[in-house]
């Protein structure tokens, strides 16, 4: 389970995340919406220690991450899959080397291991023999999809996703998607998405959170945000 | 005001620098050295920069003979242009020279290496994904540069003098033996040394800024040109004003 509690950060004295408080249920999708520059990433990486959070508590499984040190935020990352808007893929490595980099680092599998479980893993997200590619040769959803092969290469029980849709067409956004939600739920993935696409945020969605101004100003599943007597929750739903 | 602000953010980035070296140096320590990155950094930094060392190099050293030729000749002094060409590159112009190409070429490819990964969010996947980057992309950098760097000050001043003699011996008329045999004598283990040392500060300053600018790029592509910039720019000035005072050390205590 995931919790965050008075979260707050700000940049050179602007507000960007002010007094966030929320809980994502074990197994559970959430999907954190909101206008672009309005701090889902911010809050989305602070909810990895990638960000330090001027205030506020986060509990990932119970352990508190905002009080950890570097050190121990390596040991619990490996425990979570993260996967960038851009895809952050080495582009030194080819995509099997960036699948394989976690398994690398991680585990003590021999190469045939390796090979088995990047093979597989490329069955899932639908890229076979695209092993020998760099990134540079791949469209943006084929980077997309290899960034979230390399995050869940691990088995990770936590899944968080930065914009997975942007720069995609409705097409591809809808595959990324559609693919997000079913290994989550294959893996029984705790996940938490960032996204401004409402259309497909809502199709992966177990529950949304509508951040605006900093605070979340709607949290429930779409029926119920469908139903906010908020003006802006209704107008940014429809 | 703007001079205080410039002086508190001086010292602030010295301090997060120190930092960052202290993060390097804890790394080397607890030997967490990876020797397949190393390997692959020597290649990159090492190998790909001695064509360049090459040239440079051997021009310098062709030069000095020939202004060599022209200013001993004037004194009857000729047969001293081997003695002037192997102490000029051994003691200073080899080391200092090397350094400041190895900056401009492989210092800069480190920063703008690290760099683009910076803005690309590559080096928050590594921490992402429980892997440290300091152990991960800097320490090796670190270390090839050390290993790196005073091997093609060898090859700048073996090729440096190989420039020397064909101009000493083709163009100054000096008999082809006894100009080896003078620069043979020329140098001796201090003469070596003295300048040989001052490598090791050299690598060491180049790769700490080197990989502390490509550590803190940020703004997208116009960041990384301007970082790239900045690092070079510092590498050079390093290198020359270290160079003052490591000179001055060194005869001091040396000779």
């Amino acid at each position: 389970m995931i919790r965050v509690e008075h979260l707050t950060k700000s940049f050179n004295g602007q507000v960007v995340l002010d007094d966030i408080d929320f809980e994502v249920q074990e197994g559970e999708i959430l999907v954190i919406l909101g206008g672009s520059g309005t701090g889902k990433s911010v809050l989305l990486k602070s909810m990895i220690g990638l960000v330090k959070p001027d205030s506020g508590k986060i509990w990932i499984d119970g352990d508190e991450i905002t009080q950890l040190a570097e050190k121990e935020l390596l040991k619990i990352r490996k425990e979570i899959g993260y996967l960038f808007q851009e895809g952050a893929l080495y582009d030194f490595m080819n995509v099997f080397e960036n699948i394989a980099f976690p398994l690398a680092e991680h585990t003590d599998l021999d190469k045939q291991a390796i090979e088995s479980k990047v093979k597989n893993i490329l069955e899932v997200v639908d890229l076979e023999g695209v092993e020998r590619k760099y990134p540079s040769e791949l469209s943006g959803g084929m980077k997309k999809r290899v960034g979230l092969a390399r995050s869940i290469i691990l088995g990770s029980k936590i899944l968080f996703c930065d914009e997975p849709t942007s720069g995609l067409d409705p097409i591809r956004s809808r595959d990324i998607s559609d693919l997000i939600k079913n290994i989550s739920k294959k893996l029984r993935c705790t996940t938490v998405i960032t996204s401004h696409d409402i259309r497909n945020a809502l199709r992966v969605a177990d529950r949304a959170a509508l951040i605006r101004g900093g605070k979340i100003v709607a949290m429930g599943t779409q029926a119920q945000m469908e139903a906010s007597s908020d003006t802006f929750v209704r107008a940014f739903i429809q | 005001m703007a001079l205080i602000r410039l002086i508190a953010y001086s010292i602030a980035e010295l301090g997060n620098a120190l930092c960052f070296l202290g993060d390097i140096v804890r790394n080397v320590l607890r030997g967490r050295i990876r020797k397949g990155e190393v390997l692959r950094q020597m290649y990159e930094q090492g190998v790909q920069s001695v064509t360049i060392i090459v040239l440079t190099s051997f021009a310098t050293g062709a030069v000095l003979a020939i202004q060599g030729a022209v200013t001993l000749t004037r004194f009857g002094a000729k047969e001293y242009i081997a003695q002037l060409v192997a102490w000029s590159l051994v003691r200073e112009m080899s080391p200092v020279f090397t350094a400041i190409i190895f900056s401009a070429k492989a210092g800069a490819r480190i920063t703008a290496e690290l760099g683009t990964m910076n803005v690309n969010d590559q080096m928050l996947a590594t921490r992402s994904l429980g892997v440290d980057p300091i152990e991960y992309l800097i320490v090796p950098r670190m270390i090839a540069c050390f290993l790196v760097l005073p091997i093609l000050t060898v090859i700048s001043e073996v090729v440096g003098i190989a420039g020397g003699y064909l101009v000493g011996v083709f163009e100054a008329h000096i008999p082809s033996a006894f100009y080896i045999n003078q620069t043979l004598r020329a140098i001796r283990y201090v003469d070596f040394f003295s300048g040989f040392s001052k490598v090791f500060f050299f690598a060491v300053l180049i790769s700490w800024i080197c990989c502390y600018q490509g550590f803190v790029t940020r703004g997208g592509s116009l960041g990384v040109g301007k970082f790239t910039t900045k690092a070079v720019a510092y590498s050079i000035i390093i290198v020359i004003l270290s160079n003052t005072i490591l000179t001055k050390i060194i005869i001091t205590f040396w000779g």
